[in-house]
């Protein structure tokens, strides 16, 4: 039930994003394609490169949470919600609650960002004559190992801040983020955002492996972090 | 099974610099139904959370089952056993009546879906509303139906009364003495409204600035505490000092009243050897016991 819980939480702000992800998808559309100046095939790969780092900033700051304190469907809200205390009545371990609403929101991210690569697919033709399904297979796997990282800083900030916050300060720090690593000499194994645009296996043809095991390593650091302040926390 | 439900042991906690619970010595026997008292700011929510495991104490120890409350695994086990009416009753606003029973029945695998199916009818609650669209009492009557149906040795009810009209107050009540008689649930609750603790409680305990200032069984509190009405010949009889066990005076003209915490023989034989003084004994009432208590300390 943990997980229809954090369902009901997440779902208009999945649909929110799914929203979002549907701007982007309207632009690659053929009808909106030859309006841009590089040419169809230009247009459609700077929409993409941007899109889904884009959407997965937007879903992993909107989606995100700690299972404990209790979140509004869509707005984000200030203050300690009453209804925290009935969710910690309950015979379930604080590091259980995190670990559902967190994997929730990971859930929904991975189809979120899925839904997005298979629907760019579809709707954009000139995507198709220059990557195969596989390729955008491989980039939706890479946006999502890549976006780990900012899920794990939405989740930490979940811990100790209210939802308002915890929503603008994700965002936040993965804008700060995509700025740093396109202005600073970020190294390459790390650059989350290089790997997820002009490092992507749809640009550079091959895996950035080392930006996304660092990604991953980075979100289940913050995941542990989070479980261990939550653990600590008073409510 | 363990002679006190809840014990705790010079418990004490502190919010920055300000002491809430300052060596708290609290027992509550199993099957009793226990009020507990205390002005605001008392500790009495302090004193909850830290039962259920939501704050950590700073010393001192808490233990409800038997089971320490500062164990994050014996706190999941000793909630499996706890229904918790919080004080401001709130509840997932996204759910309807009908999905956060759902919800909770999920996590306690004793839910009584007959006391469901009462409660439900009792208390008029509409399963298809939205908790936003409920009012205060609803809620209040939807938190003791999820509270009670989970099937628990112990009830932890903050102030569960809080938003009832007299009429669901009197039927509360009567349910969770009903219960508490029938199931041998032990019920711990805090209240403002001392006449409903009066009505319902065999045990109280009254905090104040962090401590224990009363607690045991309301009848031997009760048979403990006397008024002594004391009608003199001339008001200038009246002695200046009292004898030990004597907790209030208060004189208007001829008559003295006399609250007697202890020695109430011995303060009316006093009283008696004054010329012409008429001595009546009455019963004390829990108000009177609360307020000297929480004003002498």
């Amino acid at each position: 039930m943990l997980w229809y819980k954090g369902w009901l939480e997440t779902r208009y702000r999945l649909l929110f994003c799914i929203g979002w992800a549907t701007v982007f998808l309207a632009l690659v559309h053929p009808a909106h394609t030859t309006p841009m100046p590089l040419g169809a095939k230009g247009s459609v790969f700077s929409v993409v490169m941007l899109s889904c780092p884009m959407v997965v900033l937007v879903g992993c700051a909107m989606l995100g949470g700690s299972g404990v304190v209790t979140q509004p469907t869509l707005q984000a809200a200030k203050g300690l919600h009453g209804s925290t205390l009935y969710t910690l009545s309950l015979p379930v371990s604080r590091v259980r609650l995190l670990a559902v609403r967190a994997s929730v929101g990971w859930l929904e991210i991975i189809g979120l960002v899925s839904l997005l690569c298979v629907s760019l697919w579809v709707l954009a033709p000139a995507l198709r004559t220059v990557a195969t399904p596989l390729q955008v297979v491989k980039y939706a796997a890479t946006i999502i190992a890549c976006g780990s990282m900012l899920y794990g800083v939405s989740v930490l900030l979940a811990t100790f801040l209210d939802d308002q916050w915890r929503t603008w300060g994700a965002m936040g720090i993965g804008v700060g983020l995509w700025w740093l690593c396109g202005y600073a000499k970020v190294p390459e194994a790390t650059n989350i955002f290089r790997a997820m645009r002009e490092g992507s296996p749809l640009m550079a043809h091959a895996m950035p492996w080392g930006a996304m095991g660092f990604s991953v390593a980075m979100g289940v650091a913050l995941v542990i972090a989070a479980a261990k302040v939550v653990q600590a926390r008073e409510y | 099974m363990t002679e006190y439900v809840i014990e705790t042991e010079q418990l004490s906690k502190s919010y920055k610099d300000k002491a809430a619970l300052r060596g708290l010595d609290l027992r509550v026997p199993t099957g009793s139904i226990f009020g507990f008292l205390g002005r605001n700011g008392a500790g009495k929510t302090t004193t909850i959370k830290t039962l259920m495991g939501l704050l950590h104490a700073d010393s001192g120890s808490a233990r409800v089952f038997g089971l320490p409350a500062s164990d994050a695994n014996s706190a999941v086990a000793i909630r499996r056993r706890i229904g918790f009416v919080t004080e401001d009753k709130e509840l997932y606003p996204y759910m309807t009546v009908e999905e956060i029973i759902r919800f909770t029945r999920a996590f306690f695998p004793a839910w009584r879906d007959d006391l469901e199916r009462r409660y439900v009818e009792m208390f008029d609650l509409p399963l298809k509303r939205r908790i936003t669209e409920l009012s205060k009492g609803m809620r209040s009557k939807l938190m003791l139906l999820l509270a009670i149906c989970r099937g628990a040795d112990l009830l932890i009810l903050d102030e569960p009364t809080d938003g009832l009209d007299p009429a669901a107050i009197e039927d509360v009540l009567r349910e969770l003495v009903s219960i508490a008689a029938t199931n041998g649930t032990t019920m711990f609750f805090s209240s403002h409204q001392l006449s409903e603790v009066d009505l319902v409680a065999d045990h109280i305990g009254i905090i104040d600035r962090g401590k224990m200032v009363a607690t045991g069984s309301l009848d031997d509190i009760k048979a403990r505490y006397q008024h002594l009405r004391v009608v003199l010949d001339d008001a200038r009889q009246a002695p200046v000092r009292w004898g030990d066990g004597v907790e209030s005076a208060r004189q208007e003209g001829r008559v003295v009243t006399l609250l007697v915490s202890r020695n109430a023989e011995a303060i009316a034989a006093q009283a008696q050897e004054l010329p012409g003084a008429v001595v009546e004994r009455y019963p004390v009432t829990l108000k009177e016991i609360f307020l000297e208590h929480v004003r002498s300390n």
